[in-house]
């Protein structure tokens, strides 16, 4: 998304001043109505599979009768999965019916997160982060080295399907900047040469490791630590004589 | 400077959202009030009961504190931020609509801060909506143009329209009757509260997020409801729009006359805005007792109706049956002489759905002077028992206001959802609102809350009234401490209607009779057409049937138009005269045909469900020579040889007070009484019954045409076609 | 006092006008006729009015003709002061021409008054 941004500040301070006044270009990825096609149209049966069913139940047992609603974000996303990443509308009109309530009020759940991704998508689905921390240690070049690797624009599907990617906003994890979340997994700390084995992996089904690829187990100094360098002290540490007993 | 009148706002402001004290006779006397708060608004102090908001507080001292989401008759949102006052001692501004007061608050409605902080919240708005003003329906009542004048900047720091521009959104197709420009939405998402609170169809909704944010349905559906028209009222900017008024005219430019509705029994009132002699639209105008602040799709849009399929001049069958214009005179005379010719028990009037007062008494007496008892409604009524002679046996005793505070409401073989929408309005207020209890007899019918099916056997009613059934309700129905028992009018012309009006009657004086409040009325019967009641308090007889079986020879039909009276039921040389304002089922029959005046078009009397009489006003002139309904009667009088004692509308209405005082005190209506007579009296007609009750609405499509204005109505028709086409989609 | 004296007591009191008896008052008619009938030309070229001589003659006749059956000496002797009127403004110059044609106009109907003619002249 930021990219965008940047390409539109530098067009726009050279367009006249007395350009027509535009609408502006579609700002979100998404969009916030629904549009039937081939593979996402409410004719197309969705039902949760039994182990989900299960689930279901579990989930709304939680909830005290008369808010079963309550239970909505925990099934679009148990849906999401079933469905291979991705939310279709009649997957929302199934919760609908589970929590008896209106459809609009699923749709208006499901538009809100972005977490919810109502259309159809890659088997991997990788979110490049861009924000600033990120883009400041080279996020672009990682961004790049994906959709070359991939074949696939932000926004898209590559063509083997295969593929989806996303400029996301910060993910927390800046402090191994670069990073990229690929489904539920982070990989951080990244190059372009690591950026490039993980795509090359998961066009073979592998599953790169997870996690920082500079060596570090977490987000500890990259040099060693330098600090808390000791065993950790007992309890009582620095007490005053008077209080020991 | 804003459009909602501060009076409303004060009447409204008690916390809980019922109708207000003077249309609540039967709202419990709020026990041991709680204390009052003292608050001070611009230093005045003002006391208010706990929990009310500052903006209602500050109603009431007659400040106004501008607003865009808040509305009285809707959940509180807080989301547009236009109402932000300063409270002192407090580090922001806050949100008057939804701040409840709190002891000695001060508030500053017109101090710097608040001042600037409108400012800024209108500033974000317009930065967000277009300025296309000039052409947008809305402009001269608009909201946000309003309130940009009392409380926007002088100036405006836009401009952004070289990077991004503003905001756009795609319109959406929400039916034949609301234009939508999306553009202009500020998100105040009233119109999504009012679907989801009063109308009862959750088809609105907010999808995505932050400037993206879109009111809407996301998939492609229409709204489609019977009271879809009011979300335009009560969009604040011009989003939603009237399709039908569409670039129609400026508010400036119209003439607004205060009149009343006639297309449902409730006699909703309405304003009609007309310029250059031409009906543009109808508003409603707010009457508590009656339709609050709202408007049924019928009543509202099926004004266009009245530019079509109108009889413009008097007209005469020729020699070979065409009907062809004439001169009122060779009209009148043609009928008179017809009139003369015929005896008096083979005279026959009969009197249809939109027939105003006026000249049901004018055709009654004429009938009567010439020797003649005749005078039937189309509509069916038992005669038997008290028949119509006590008012209580066909009226909405309980009044509609009050539908609010009854406890169980039992439904008998009516769809209130479309016979008398405002009505299913407030029945489905009361089950949001308090814990009010619905049950139903008849069809399995959406009536967009939840309900007991009791059955669709005329038996339950029998059962329920003698006390045999087992079923819950009864118990449930006894428990009430307010119940109402609705009983639809369609079920009484069937040969078991007058049974079922006498069970109906059994059962709920029996549970009027253990009520502690004294003054509760139980029995409701619910007329289906504006004229129906005026005409029976009147004296006219239901059941048309059998006096066409006595083979009458000349036929009058005042507006005769629901297909009762048909030429094969006539003998071949009757002579029938239709009187009405549109070329609708009776004028096809007909010898000669009257040209009257339609209801915006003469001042009329109407008798609504409840026995309140009101009075239309002339907003325009009728069409062409067509002239008032009383008058065309007046003047065959005198032609026919027995001259009517009036020649004036008060003349008229003298008379009418001479009937019944209850049809000339207009806006009132009187408590009625001799239940118990008319429950004694139907005793004997408590015979087994054996029918299913079914009723003649059921579905939305057949709502919009049902009387010869809505069928005559090009927007009504469109409004039948989207909903066939919605029943097709998936959504 | 009889009837008959009552009426005589009554003429006797009456002031007269400008003539005393018939003959005379008739003298003063047919001498304000002769003298519109010698101003009907001049009246035709002042005012230019679309009429011919003869049509004034047979409208002067016409008005006269119209108050023939007045025998109150006191009367005819108003109208025929009136008349006199009439005449020098119209000499003088001080009518206009529409004034002149408003003898010519027809005759206007009365307005119905009852509700039934009312209604089928669409007044009511």
């Amino acid at each position: 998304m930021l990219s965008s941004l940047r390409s539109g500040v530098l067009s726009t301070w050279r367009t006249s001043a007395r350009a027509l006044q535009t609408s502006s270009a579609l700002q979100h990825d998404s969009l916030f109505v629904h549009r039937d096609t081939p593979e996402d149209n409410p004719n197309i049966p969705f039902e949760f599979s039994p182990a989900n069913q299960k689930r279901v139940e579990a989930l709304l047992a939680i909830y005290p009768e008369g808010h079963k609603r309550g239970a909505m974000i925990p099934l679009l996303d148990l849906a999401q999965r079933q469905n291979g990443g991705w939310l279709p509308i009649s997957a929302m009109h199934k919760v609908a019916e589970v929590l008896n309530v209106p459809r609009m009020r699923v749709y208006e759940v499901a538009t809100f997160y972005t977490m919810f991704i109502r259309r159809p998508i890659g088997k991997y689905h990788l979110q490049v982060c861009t924000t600033t921390p990120c883009w400041l240690r080279g996020s672009d070049a990682i961004l790049k080295a994906i959709k070359d690797a991939t074949g696939c624009e932000v926004g898209g599907n590559s063509a083997c399907g295969k593929f989806s990617i996303s400029e996301v906003e910060c993910l927390g994890a800046c402090v191994n900047a670069p990073m990229v979340q690929v489904n539920d997994d982070y990989y951080e700390d990244l190059t372009v040469d690591d950026a490039k084995e993980i795509v090359e992996k998961l066009k073979k089904d592998e599953k790169p490791k997870p996690g920082p690829r500079s060596g570090r187990f977490a987000a500890e100094p990259l040099g060693g630590l330098t600090s808390l360098t000791e065993e950790p002290t007992g309890p009582g540490y620095g007490l005053q004589d008077a209080l020991k007993s | 400077m804003l459009r909602q009148p501060l009076t409303r706002a004060i009447a409204l402001s008690s916390p809980s959202r019922v109708a207000p004290l003077g249309a609540r006779r039967y709202a419990d006397a709020v026990p041991a009030q709680p204390e009052k708060v003292e608050v001070f608004i611009d230093d005045k102090p003002v006391y208010v009961p706990p929990g009310t908001t500052v903006l209602q507080a500050a109603a009431q001292v007659g400040v106004e504190i501008p607003r865009f989401c808040y509305h009285e008759r809707l959940a509180v949102a807080g989301n547009c931020r236009m109402c932000l006052v300063e409270v002192e001692k407090s580090p922001k501004p806050v949100a008057a609509c939804a701040m409840p007061v709190m002891k000695g608050m001060r508030v500053k409605t017109d101090s710097d801060l608040t001042k600037k902080a409108r400012e800024g919240v209108m500033e974000f708005l317009l930065v967000n909506h277009p300025l296309d003003c000039p052409i947008c329906d809305q402009g001269g009542e608009c909201d946000l143009q309003d309130q940009s004048m009392a409380f926007g900047s002088d100036k405006s720091r836009f401009t952004d329209i070289h990077f991004s521009g503003k905001r756009a959104v795609e319109d959406k197709d929400v039916g034949p009757l609301i234009k939508t420009i999306m553009t202009r939405c500020i998100h105040c998402t009233r119109c999504i509260r009012f679907a989801s609170e009063v109308a009862g169809v959750d088809d609105f909704g907010t999808t995505g997020r932050g400037s993206d944010m879109q009111v809407g349905t996301y998939v492609e559906k229409m709204f489609l409801s019977e009271l879809s028209g009011n979300i335009i009222d009560l969009c604040p900017v011009g989003a939603l729009t009237s399709k039908p008024y569409s670039f129609a005219a400026r508010p400036w430019e119209t003439r607004r006359i205060d009149s009343v509705d006639v297309l449902d029994p409730l006699g909703s009132n309405i304003v009609v805005t007309t310029r250059t002699n031409e009906v543009l639209r109808i508003l409603p105008r707010t009457n508590e007792e009656i339709n609050e602040e709202w408007l049924s799709d019928k009543s509202r849009f099926a004004c266009d109706g009245l530019k079509r399929q109108r009889l413009v001049t008097p007209m005469l069958a020729d020699s070979r049956g065409n009907l062809t214009p004439v001169e009122w005179e060779d009209a009148i005379v043609a009928a008179a002489r017809a009139i003369q010719d015929c005896p008096p028990d083979k005279l026959l009037a009969v009197a249809g759905d939109l027939a105003d007062a006026e000249s049901l008494v004018a055709l009654k007496d004429l009938v009567n002077r010439l020797g003649s008892e005749n005078v039937y409604t189309e509509r069916d009524f038992p005669l038997e028992g008290s028949g119509t002679d006590l008012r209580s046996s066909y009226l909405l005793n309980t009044k509609i206001a009050n539908v609010e505070d009854a406890d169980f409401v039992l439904l008998i073989g009516t769809n209130v959802r479309f016979e008398a929408p405002l009505l299913n309005a407030r029945i489905r207020k009361a089950f949001i609102h308090k814990e009010t209890d619905v049950a139903v007899i008849g069809p399995k019918i959406d009536l967009t809350y939840d309900y007991l099916h009791v059955g669709d056997s005329a038996s339950v009613v029998k059962d329920l009234a003698t006390g045999s059934s087992s079923h819950e309700v009864l118990k449930r129905l006894d428990a009430a401490k307010r119940p109402i028992v609705i009983l639809g009018a369609d079920q009484l012309k069937t040969q078991e209607g007058s049974a079922l009006l006498a069970y109906t009657q059994e059962l709920a004086l029996r549970l009027q009779d253990k009520l502690q409040d004294k003054n509760w009325k139980v029995l409701n019967v619910l007329q289906r057409s504006a004229g129906a009641v005026a005409a029976l308090d009147l004296g006219y007889r239901p059941g048309v049937a059998t006096a066409l079986a006595a083979q009458p020879r000349v036929v009058f039909l005042l507006g005769a138009d629901g297909g009762v009276v048909t030429r094969e039921q006539l003998p071949k040389d009757a002579f029938v005269i239709y009187q009405g304002h549109h070329g609708d089922v009776g004028a096809s029959i007909a010898d000669v045909v009257f040209a009257g005046a339609a209801y915006t078009e003469k001042r009329a009397t109407y008798v609504n469900a409840e026995g309140r009489a009101q009075q239309t006003l002339p907003a325009v002139s009728p069409p062409g020579r067509a002239r008032d309904d009383w008058k065309i009667i007046r003047a065959l009088s005198e032609v026919v040889g027995e001259r009517l004692p009036y020649n004036n509308l008060d003349e008229v209405r003298d008379r009418l007070g001479q009937i019944s005082p209850a049809l000339v005190s207009y806006g009132e209506v009187q408590d009625n009484n001799y239940f118990a007579q008319a429950r004694a009296l139907s005793k004997s007609l408590q015979k087994p019954v054996s029918g299913t009750l079914d009723v003649q609405l059921k579905q939305l499509e057949d709502f919009f045409m049902t009387d010869p204005i809505s069928r005559a109505s090009p927007t009504m028709a469109k409004c039948v076609q989207a909903v066939i086409k919605q029943k097709s989609s998936v959504y | 006092m009889t009837t008959r004296q009552a009426i005589q007591v009554g003429t006797k009191t009456v002031k007269p006008l400008l003539s005393l008896n018939s003959v005379e008052a008739r003298k003063r008619v047919l001498n304000l006729y002769k003298a519109w009938y010698r101003q009907v030309p001049h009246i035709v070229k002042d005012y230019d009015i679309p009429k011919s001589e003869e049509q004034c003659r047979e409208k002067l006749k016409e008005l006269f003709l119209k108050n023939k059956d007045v025998t109150d000496i006191r009367v005819v002797d108003m109208l025929v002061i009136k008349g006199q009127m009439e005449l020098k403004e119209t000499v003088k110059l001080w009518k206009q021409k529409g004034h002149i044609m408003s003898y010519f106009k027809p005759t206007e109907e009365p307005k119905p008054k009852d509700f039934l003619s009312k209604f089928f002249s669409g007044n009511e």
